[in-house]
Formats: C-alpha cells, structure tokens, sequence
C-alpha cells in the first residue's frame, strides 16, 4: 500500500504502524476473536447481566414489568421451600463429594498399578460419566425399584429408595456417584501419573511399606489434585439437576428436590422468572463462596 | 522360578496383591454391571422383567420393547440430537480454534483482559444463564427449533483453551515460513497451523459432541412440539415420575430406548479411549 494523501489513507497508515508493548499489533486478531467473542459476550456475560436485572422484576413473560426491588430476594428467604432445597442440596454435597472423592481415589491408584486387566478397569470406571442424565436416572429407577429392582433382590431388602421422604436423596445419591465418579477417577490418574516412579520406589527401597509410600509420599505430593477434585465435584453438586428431575422430579414431598430442581419446578414452569433469577443469583453466591473458601484453603496448605 | 512367578514379575505383581487384584478386578465388573442390566432388560419380554429371579441373560430374546419404544417418535428424537450435536459441535470448534490461535500467537491490546474473563466465566455454573435465556428466547419467540436449541452452546470456552494451549507450544518457523511467502493471516492458518492441530481438534470434538449429545436442562426448557425435542429429552417422559410410558409398559422400552441413547457415547468413548481421557484430564470438564 503506498501512503495515501487522503484522511482515510493517513488513518490507516497510521493503524498499520501501530505498535502495543514496542511490538506491531495484529489487527488481524480481532477478526480471528469476533466469532466466538459476540456469542460469548451475548449468550454468557449478557445473560448474566440480564439475569441480574430480571431477578430485580416481576417478570413473568407476559403481561408488563415492574421494578419490585429486593422483593424477590426477601420472598426467597422467607419461603420455607428455598430453605429446604439448600438444605437437600447441601446433603446431596455431603454425601456425593467425599464418597466420589474418596471411591475415585482407591480405583485410581488401583488402575494405575497396571496389572493385567487395567485397561478394561480404566474403562469401566470412567464409563458412565460419559452417558446422559436420562441413562443414569431411568438405568437407576429400575435398579432401585422397591418390588422388582436388582438392588433389592440381592440385599434381600425392599427399602423404598425412591418413593419415601427418607430414602429418596439417597437413591438419588448413588445414582450420582455412578454418574460423577469418572470425572474424579480420571483426575486422580492424572495425578498420580505425573507423580515420579522412582521416588516410590527410592522410599521402597529404604524400607517403608505400601502403606507409608502412600500416606507419606503419594497423599501429600497428590494434594493440589485431591483439592481440585473436591472443589470440582462440591460446584457440580451444587448444581444437581438433571438425575433428580428423571429419577424423582423432586418428590415425595420435595424430599429430593434440589435449587436447580426448585428453580425449574416453582420458577420456569410457573413463569416466575424473577423469582427464578434471585434464586440462581443466591445459588451462585454459595458456589462463589465455596471456591473462594478452597481457594484459601489451597494456599494456605502450600505454604506449610 | 514357574511360569506362574515369571507371569507375576514381568507385571510387578506379589503373590500377596492377587487378592486385591481380584477385589479391584471385580469392582470394575459391579461398575459396569449396570450398563448390562439395562441392554440385557432390553430384550427379555414383560414377564421376564417384572419378576423377582435375577437374570443377568435373557432366557428368551425379544425385540418387542425396542418395537414399543419406537411408538413415540425416537427416531426423530435421535435424528434431533445428532444434527443438533453435529451442527453445535462443529461451530464451537472451529471458532475455539480460530479464537485459541489469535489469543495465542497474535499480537493485539486487550489480548490479556479478554483471556482473563474467559477464565473468570468457568467459575460461572452454567445454569446462572439458563433463566435469563429463557426469557428473551421467549420474548422474542426463538423456540422450537434447531436454532434455539444450539444458540447458547457455540461459544464454548473449553474449546478456546485446549487451542491455546496447543498453539502456545507449537513452533512458530512453519508458520513464518509462509508468511515470507505473502501468505495472509488467514491463509497461515487455514493452511498451516490448523492443520496441524489435529490432537486438539480430536480433544475438543470428542469432549463437546457428547456433552451436546447428553445436554439435558435448555433442551428440556426451550422446546414444547413432540417433534423437536432431543433424545434424552424425550427418553425423560419415560421416568415413571414424569409420563406415564413406564406406568404402562413396565420398563422394558425405557430400557431400550436408553440403551439407543447412550451407544453413540459408548461407542466414542471405547473407540478413542486414550484421547478421550487425556481431554478430560487436561481440562477437568465432563463429556
């Protein structure tokens, strides 16, 4: 391009020689982003700022909006139900997190032994994570059926697992360790891949045991992952949805219901969409929460 | 030193591990247990299945649920998913890999800032966008199409990230190479360094086709015509709390009609095992 004498010409010469941090800009870049950034911009930072605005509404699809304020925050805090899905979330959490954790763990070190068959077990443990929601919920509503279900007949039981206040979020519950397992499973082999041969077997060699090579040695060099994996698994727990709706859609009673699940059943599907949105707002705050807290949590470990 | 001990060495076995070699070994056959349970329902007919004898094989072998199931219109629900899943898969690959490439090798102000809040939207959950989609996909009617089911999901960040990473460690000669050449940037990319990306375009292909495969929450919300929906989706009205299906005909068709639903997830995940692991590990997301 030869240097132009017009305003236009001069302006992008000018561009052309445009330097940032000493070095020329790629203009270039930006076309190469703007794909995915306008989607991106739109369907996820828009979303949010517009949730945030709903969640101060009373929108409900039809009919004209109004600015209510914190209406919708304090009816959620004063309805017993929200209260509840918390609360079920939170022992959702307190089953499901340790059990994937600690389960994914113990097969992972077991897998990485590599003996014969490790190939077979690597791939049945991970299995499941792979298949949808609707597989797990509906393979497991037939597994924990009361009169008929496999689960029953060889413990000789006929628990109601999915049809009484009490056993419901435990059914829902094994279902999700099933289904989550092979996310933790995979971390952790990962981990322990990356952790050096030779210094478990240097530690063999002077003496310690199985035992001690892995409370010792391979729990603290694993930390970093370990607390990856709860913090992972403690968000998507969190956000439990999909196994509740097929497996019990909340019931009996909202035994098993969830936030999300609550969100959906009370919110969406009444059209209350400010409402709906002051939840998962509140929702968000807790997972915030969670991951600033193992954030510190993380830190402070590393420095001991 | 018997063939048995030489068998046991050369895997770094002690006699003393075999019960816990059989222990673990049995642990992934329970695991897997119920995938077998459900494609061997699949096949028994009703009084094989509501029945309290436990048969891991069906004594007589029946096609009748998988006829039942495709009473509801399944086919069109698998038809759905797979070109939704295609179509949505594709694009979020491509515009990871033209993003991941800018973010990694070009040069241009506001670079960091934009790196920086895409991983700051990972700690966002997914769902805090689900309500507010909700209302301006309503609001001005986008529903019940194909198009308002893959909207959200083309801008995926995974995709962008395993890109860049790829591209941070990939030399830079070959591509300066072309353009001494005169190549465009465009060129160089299309031309030279995609191309070459095939380990991330495999990982982020595999993760993203099941995860559009198995979406479940904004398929369920934004279509209401029978025809459109997707196959878990549709699969869901056979949960005995939902519709009335399993009420009906006992869970044989469920089971068959899951069983369709989650072979093309299988059937990716045991033929590319090993990549498959490594994308899930290197990004810690789910398929």
């Amino acid at each position: 391009m030869t240097p132009d004498s017009t305003m236009l010409g001069k302006i992008l010469d000018r561009l052309r020689k445009a330097r940032w941090q000493g070095r020329p800009i790629n203009w270039s870049g930006y076309a190469f982003i703007a794909p995915f950034f306008v989607p991106f911009f739109i369907f996820t930072v828009g979303a949010i700022l517009f949730g945030v605005y709903v969640s101060f509404t009373d929108w409900r699809i039809v009919g004209q909006t109004q600015w209510i304020g914190f209406k919708n925050y304090s009816d959620a805090f004063a309805d017993p139900m929200v209260l509840k899905a918390f609360w079920n979330t939170l022992r959702y959490g307190l089953v499901i997190v340790p059990s994937v954790t600690i389960l994914g763990f113990i097969f992972a070190v077991f897998v990485n032994q590599k003996w014969p068959g490790y190939v077979f077990a690597r791939f049945a443990f991970y299995a499941p994570n792979v298949v949808s929601a609707t597989v797990i919920g509906l393979v497991w509503v037939w597994m924990l059926d009361t009169q008929y279900g496999i689960v029953n007949q060889y413990l000789g039981i006929t628990i109601p697992w999915l049809t009484s206040t009490q056993w419901a979020y435990l059914g829902v519950s094994l279902a999700s360790i099933w289904w989550d397992l092979g996310l933790a499973f995979v971390l952790f082999l990962a981990g322990l891949q990356e952790i050096d041969s030779e210094v478990r077997e240097a530690a063999i060699v002077d003496g310690a045991n199985r035992l001690q090579v892995m409370l010792r040695i391979i729990l603290p060099m694993m930390r970093p992952t370990i607390s990856m994996v709860i913090t992972l698994q403690l968000i998507s727990t969190m956000r439990i949805f999909s196994q509740i709706y097929v497996m019990t859609n909340g019931n009996p009673a909202g035994a098993s219901t969830s936030v999300i699940h609550y969100i959906f059943t009370n919110g969406i599907q009444k059209f209350k969409m400010g409402y709906s949105s002051a939840i998962s707002l509140m929702l968000f705050g807790v997972i915030l929460l969670v991951t600033i807290i193992q954030l510190r949590f993380v830190k402070e470990n590393s420095y001991q | 030193m018997n063939t048995f001990q030489r068998f046991l060495k050369a895997r770094k076995m002690r006699w003393s591990d075999i019960p816990l070699w059989v222990f673990g070994m049995l642990l992934a056959v329970m695991w897997c247990a119920p995938f077998v349970w459900m494609v061997s329902t699949s096949f028994k007919p009703f009084k094989d299945i509501m029945t309290r004898n436990v048969e891991w094989f069906p004594r007589t072998v029946t096609l009748e649920n998988y006829i039942k199931v495709f009473e509801q219109p399944v086919a069109r629900w698998m038809l759905n998913s797979l070109i939704v899943a295609l179509i949505a898969t594709t694009i979020s690959v491509m515009l990871g890999a033209l993003a991941g490439y800018a973010l990694a090798r070009l040069h241009f102000p506001g670079r960091g800032i934009l790196f920086g809040l895409l991983l700051a939207s990972l700690m966002i959950p997914g769902e805090m966008t689900i309500v507010p989609l909700y209302v301006a996909f309503l609001k001005i009617k986008l529903t019940d199409s194909y198009l308002a089911i893959i909207l959200p999901f083309i801008a995926n960040v995974f995709s962008v990230y395993i890109f860049r990473q790829f591209f941070l460690g990939l030399p830079k000669e070959l591509e300066e190479a072309a353009a001494i050449d005169g190549a465009s940037r465009f060129g160089i990319f299309w031309r030279v360094a995609f191309p070459l990306a095939r380990s991330p375009t495999v990982a982020s292909t595999i993760l993203l086709f099941t995860s559009n495969w198995n979406a479940f929450l904004w398929p369920l919300l934004i279509v209401f015509d029978e025809e459109m929906k997707t196959m878990p989706v549709g699969m869901s009205e056979f949960a005995p709390g939902i519709g009335a299906h399993t009420q009906l005909v006992g869970f044989g068709p469920a089971m068959a009609g899951i069983t369709l639903l989650s072979l093309p997830s299988l059937l990716i995940f045991i033929l590319l095992q090993r990549r498959f692991i490594e994308g899930v590990s290197r990004t810690g997301i789910k398929g």
